[in-house]
């Protein structure tokens, strides 16, 4: 299976579930900033969870299928369409020969996984795909997708992506009347961003601290895969106190010198020396990973416990589904 | 009383995220707490739990990183939650007898090519220390330097042990572009630029030594606990090496 890029669109970039092993060498982990929803296209497909998928920010890309493929595509940046026509997401997709497909933009959110039989097959380095822009690694050349950038997938795919694939093949672009059910993994109100309070969060007045549990905060434009500025009431610490630098980690959100919020991302730096005022809860990740500059947000209070509790529901919910999928005769394809 | 508590290590514990815990060693930089770090880093790693994943040394901590659903599997962790499971076993893990009578560390040598094109600021440098840009070059080439830890970009190490007389302030506006190799200081830290990016540091040479290849094993050249000294070299070396 083959795909060429005809249009690359804003940001595309391979991406898999990162690269964990590396952080004492200073590189961060990377991967999808959206990992619920690159794992749900890989898992449409069967494809394992750490299979690389396509990571592309808002519509406008285009690309060919220069062979008969099985696809899979999950996420709030775009809709595919192929000939004015538009594919249901988080499902698989038989796509014939010579189809052109066209990423459209959705108002919804920012980042759509597209994930193919067996995972997009670049070379690993540091035992991940994922591209890191900054030091030039991982995905295609280091770099984001260019067009005329040509990409297969690896041939190994599993048992049960090859039962797919068979069941699926046909003349014309085909798939199942069943998906994924992915907003059922999803909190109901999309604003609001569960986080418990960081080490340093009672370094901060009183005042700054409701502030930051009841105002909005903005999304500005100087956002990207290393994290977003947020606009807000400003955080006055009550402290002369500086941080020594210490781990951060995807979802720390920082107080910078001036009051502003940082909210760090997927490619975020392994260590930083700003307070952290508050850490997101790891499930509403893939939330904060479709936010948009403009968006408006709220952060609301749980315990350490109840995070850990969330993530550990979280992720028997994601095995039972991988599990159920397997038991396709019950599919009705 | 613990019989055994006045051997062991101490930290407080908190909680980073889901899948990660801090040990806090102390509260400022000190030769003394790297080395405690950099042992009970080597400890863990000698022994670790069921789930571990991996570390990041930094001045004062020590993060342990976990994958939680194996720390909840396991049958060698006790405790309701991934938090008090992990903390317990570190806990435990500081009475355990270590090999402590040494860990891995390397002593490395970085050649830099001070001032010129190679160091636009050390003019700077040695003008807001009342020094000549000479006795710059003379005091930073030979002190020892410990890494205190690798962070802000793959393979940048924070070296402390720079002399006094040498602390300078950051430049008030980042450089959009430091070059590959410069070597600056901020404040009382030296550290090495492993890759193009925009910097803050008041940069004083360059080293033609990659600090920084995802092909090899380990990526970076340095590690938390190495001993670093550097050797002064000239353009015509600096252009032979690199």
């Amino acid at each position: 299976m083959q795909i060429r890029i005809d249009k690359a669109g804003m940001l595309s970039t391979v991406q898999d579930l990162g690269r964990p092993g590396y952080l004492s060498q200073g590189v961060p982990v990377s991967g999808a900033m959206d990992r619920l929803s690159a794992r749900i296209a890989n898992q449409a497909l069967g494809n394992d969870m750490h299979a690389a998928v396509i990571e592309f920010a808002y519509g406008g890309a285009v690309f060919r299928a220069e062979r008969d493929l099985l696809i899979a595509y999950s996420g709030e940046g775009a809709l595919l369409e192929a000939d004015s026509r538009h594919l249901p997401s988080d499902r698989p997709i038989f796509v014939p020969k010579g189809t052109e497909i066209r990423l459209m933009d959705t108002s919804k959110g920012c980042h759509t996984y597209l994930a193919i039989a067996g995972g997009w097959d670049v070379p690993e380095v540091l035992e991940s795909r994922s591209t890191y822009l900054p030091a030039g690694i991982g995905g295609v050349q280091g770099r984001a997708l260019c067009k005329g950038d040509v990409l297969k997938a690896a041939d190994t795919p599993s048992a049960r992506t090859r039962q797919l694939f068979n069941r699926l093949i046909s003349d014309a672009i085909n798939y199942p009347n069943w998906g994924i059910a992915r907003w059922l993994l999803l909190p109901a109100d999309r604003r609001v961003v569960r986080i418990v309070p960081a080490q340093e969060f009672t370094w901060f007045e009183g005042q700054s601290v409701v502030d930051f549990l009841s105002a909005p905060f903005r999304i500005t434009p100087q956002s990207n895969r290393m994290g977003y500025r947020l606009e807000g009431p400003p955080m006055r610490s009550r402290t002369k106190r500086e941080l020594l630098s210490t781990a951060v980690v995807p979802g720390t959100v920082q107080v910078t010198g001036d009051g502003k919020l940082i909210l760090l991302m997927a490619d975020s730096q392994t260590t930083g020396g700003y307070p952290r005022i508050a850490q997101i809860a790891a499930v509403d990740m893939p939330l904060c990973a479709q936010f948009k500059p403009g968006d408006e947000i709220f952060f609301r209070e749980i315990s350490r416990n109840d995070a850990e509790k969330l993530y550990l529901h979280q992720e028997e919910r994601l095995k039972k589904l991988s599990l159920a999928w397997g038991m396709d005769e019950r599919m009705n394809l | 009383m613990d019989l055994l508590s006045e051997f062991a290590e101490t930290f407080t514990i908190y909680s980073l995220c889901e899948y990660a815990v801090t040990l806090e060693f102390d509260d400022e930089i000190a030769a003394k707490t790297l080395d405690r770090i950099v042992r009970f880093n080597t400890q863990l790693n000698e022994h670790p739990f069921d789930g571990f994943r991996t570390t990041v040394p930094a001045y004062t901590t020590l993060s342990v990183f976990f994958d939680p659903i194996q720390v909840m599997q396991s049958s060698q962790l006790r405790g309701i939650n991934c938090f008090q499971r992990v903390s317990d076993y570190l806990k435990e893990l500081r009475y355990m007898p270590g090999k402590t009578a040494a860990y891995p560390s390397n002593a490395v040598t970085i050649p830099i090519c001070y001032g010129g094109e190679f160091g636009p600021d050390l003019d700077e440098v040695a003008h807001r220390n009342g020094l000549t840009p000479a006795e710059v070059v003379q005091q930073h080439s030979t002190a020892l330097y410990h890494v205190y830890l690798i962070g802000f970009t793959p393979g940048f190490p924070y070296l402390g042990g720079l002399p006094q007389q040498l602390a300078t302030p950051r430049k008030p506006t980042p450089r959009p572009l430091v070059p590959h190799g410069s070597v600056g200081i901020a404040g009382k830290q030296t550290g090495i630029y492993p890759q193009d990016t925009p910097g803050g540091w008041q940069i004083i040479g360059r080293t033609p030594l990659p600090l920084f290849d995802a092909t090899n094993r380990p990526p970076a050249r340095l590690k938390a606990g190495d001993q670093v000294v550097f050797q002064p070299i000239s353009p015509e070396q600096f252009y032979t090496n690199s």
